[in-house]
């Protein structure tokens, strides 16, 4: 029977195809509303790693004014002092430990035909690699020893690597960078997370960086950061006094096996700020915060609040498009009433007839669903056009999308059919083949 | 066998009861052509509504071929209307969007045959009614006089022990009248139950058993002559 009412929506759809029209229309426009938000919405809040999210803390130490409460006193602040960051790390209490901050670098190429390159870095630590699961194209990261060494290595990106080594394996070769040789240890294939997780601070869907090198060589002043600096007080004069400072601007990440390791690390912390406080720093209580990978991206709000808004207005239009569908549907299934009574006459019962209907109005959300899967389309087109390369990647259905579009358009037809279907079932026959 | 005891139809709106059926007894058995006469609002429809499955009544037992209807619930309904009714309606209710084959095998879709037993019972009954060639044209493309054989191919179509034919000739001409006349007493005469309302006497008459409902009430029309006479 399935496949006759198919047949039988399908001619109903044909018959009535202005109607029909309308209601795939207003179907597809709601859900193409709906799913480019939700796209946009559901990218935004993926994990990037989910099988170490729980794994991966970032640390957080209030080290602030305690006359002038970072966050008025709510939250510590988002990164952490020089000093901090490269006590921790000799300290070297965790799993593995990243330390890190933006940079910037200029590209001198071997090739004198090919311009110099103006480059985001990153300066991190040997760890950085293997916790966030960096994928390598060839060769690897740099060891321990390296950071130590303050050695003048650094990992290419896939397109830094094609573009100063015509994509070939770079590994072992070395590089000009700000005036500086670097020898190439390792390139990265192409790696996007989105969000960008390890440093929300600067922008979480920004792109990866284009060369990794080692963070010590900050303090030698061989590479040149970037990046959000905040401080609470003057930093003093020259380099050595704000590494020295209470200015934050690096991040700091562990990776903890256990939930023991986690709260024997937060010892540790509490343990250090104490130690810290004999020093004259740390005047404010002891506010120290592990957050897990998703704690921190919510942390920081890395989905924005208009994105919901947006998120929530298109559900309400997808459900003022529905209640038009109520109606249109309604229209429709009344004026099939004379052909509902005479099916009842020829032995259809009331539940045959509603799953009949029910089977049409699931077919207009089949169609509703293609449609709005084309405008969702073009909705995060416009998107991307709009935001630029903020958007980029971002603004792409997936299988997932794909499937949920169809999914959520025949769950809002069926839910919109229910009632016209009921009402069209309740139609007396004898009344309807009398009146014909 | 159709058994009505005592049926009463009330329909109520809300300042006004209607009588449609008062104390209405009638028995038809098996094989019989009734034709039912009598005024416009006497309950000649009502009863065949009620007849067919179609409406409920108010009070009273109604048992067909030994059933008692009132006690199914609406599956119940629609399998028996489905197994032992035919329909035959003065305005044909053919589904225009459908050809006749497709008309006919309605009723074969809600009894659940398989695609070779409505084929071969669609061209069966299309032949009967002598459309068999025209089975896929659509039901505009045919004269009243053929819809209505196709309306009696699609009743037909089920075996149903009771046709019941609500003015089936109303809506054609004399000619095209009586062709559907000759055609439902050879269906009779192949022993199918007919229930025949019409306002027209002649047609009437060819009916080997004439009822007729007065006020929501039956009666044997020949005992009404008789009653006339004296």
């Amino acid at each position: 029977m399935f496949n006759y009412y198919i047949k039988l929506a399908w001619l109903s759809i044909l018959k009535h195809w202005g109607l029909s029209l309308l209601m795939i229309s207003a179907i597809g426009l709601g859900i193409g509303a709906t799913m480019t938000t939700v796209t946009v919405n559901y990218l935004m809040s993926s994990n990037p790693i989910p099988h170490k999210s729980e794994q991966l803390y970032f640390v957080q130490l209030d080290s602030w004014d305690v006359n002038d409460p970072f966050d008025d006193g709510e939250n510590p602040p988002n990164q952490l002092t020089y000093t901090d960051s490269t006590n921790l790390m000799k300290a070297k209490k965790a799993f593995r430990q990243n330390v890190q901050a933006q940079a910037y670098a200029v590209i001198e190429p071997n090739d004198p035909e090919i311009l110099p390159l103006i480059v985001n870095a990153r300066a991190n630590s040997a760890d950085f690699f293997t916790m966030f699961d960096a994928p390598f194209l060839f060769g690897s990261g740099w060891s321990e020893s390296a950071d130590l060494g303050k050695e003048q290595v650094v990992v290419l990106s896939k397109e830094t690597n094609e573009r100063v080594f015509g994509g070939e394996n770079s590994v072992g070769k070395t590089i000009k960078i700000d005036g500086n040789i670097f020898k190439v240890m390792g390139v990265l294939n192409t790696w996007q997370l989105k969000p960008r997780f390890y440093d929300v601070s600067t922008g979480a869907f920004d792109e990866t960086e284009e060369i990794f090198v080692p963070f010590s060589l900050i303090a030698e002043e061989k590479v040149r950061r970037s990046g959000n600096t905040n401080c609470w007080k003057p930093s003093g004069d020259g380099f050595e006094a704000f590494l020295a400072s209470e200015c934050i601007w690096t991040q700091f990440w562990v990776e903890l096996k256990t939930q023991q390791d986690k709260e024997e690390y937060m010892a540790f912390l509490n343990a250090y700020v104490e130690e810290q406080k004999g020093f004259g720093r740390f005047q404010r209580p002891t506010n120290n915060r592990l957050q897990t990978v998703t704690e921190w991206l919510e942390y920081n709000e890395v989905v924005a609040d208009d994105a919901k808004m947006m998120m929530t207005m298109s559900f309400m239009f997808l459900l003022v498009c529905l209640l038009n569908t109520i109606g249109l549907l309604l229209a429709k299934f009344l004026g099939k009433a004379p052909e509902i009574g005479l099916r009842q006459a020829l032995g259809a019962s009331k539940s045959t007839l509603f799953y009949q209907y029910m089977i049409e109005a699931g077919c207009i959300g089949i169609a509703g669903g293609l449609l709005g899967l084309l405008l969702a389309y073009f909705g995060l087109m416009g998107i991307e056009n709009l935001y630029g390369d903020y958007m980029k990647d971002l603004a792409t259905l997936d299988i997932n999308m794909m499937v949920l579009a169809i999914g959520l358009a025949i769950v809002s037809t069926l839910f919109a059919g229910i009632y016209p279907t009921w009402r069209a079932c309740k139609v007396q026959p004898a009344h309807q083949l009398k009146s014909q | 066998m159709l058994v009505m005891n005592n049926i009463n139809k009330i329909f109520q709106t809300e300042n006004v009861q209607t009588h449609a059926l008062r104390d209405f007894n009638l028995t038809v058995n098996e094989g019989d052509f009734v034709s039912v006469t009598g005024p416009s609002g006497s309950g000649k429809t009502t009863f065949l509504n009620i007849a067919g499955l179609l409406e409920t009544y108010t009070n009273g037992e109604f048992k067909l071929d030994g059933i008692d209807v009132g006690a199914l619930n609406d599956n119940g309904r629609s399998k028996m209307r489905n197994e032992k009714i035919g329909f035959v309606f003065q305005g044909f209710n053919l589904i225009p969007d459908l050809n006749l084959y497709d008309n006919v095998d309605v009723p074969l879709r809600y009894r659940g045959y398989n695609a070779a037993e409505r084929k071969k019972r669609i061209e069966e009954n299309l032949e009967r009614v002598g459309l068999a060639s025209r089975m896929k044209h659509l039901p505009s493309q045919l004269s009243g006089g053929q819809q209505q054989r196709v309306a009696i191919a699609r009743a037909l179509a089920t075996s149903p022990r009771f046709l019941l034919a609500d003015e089936p000739t109303g809506n054609l001409d004399s000619e095209m009248a009586n062709g559907v006349m000759n055609l439902l007493e050879d269906i009779n005469k192949q022993g199918t139950t007919i229930i025949m309302v019409t306002h027209d006497p002649e047609l009437a008459q060819r009916a080997t058993r004439k009822i007729q409902v007065r006020d929501g009430r039956v009666s044997e029309l020949e005992a009404v002559v008789e009653k006339v006479s004296a």
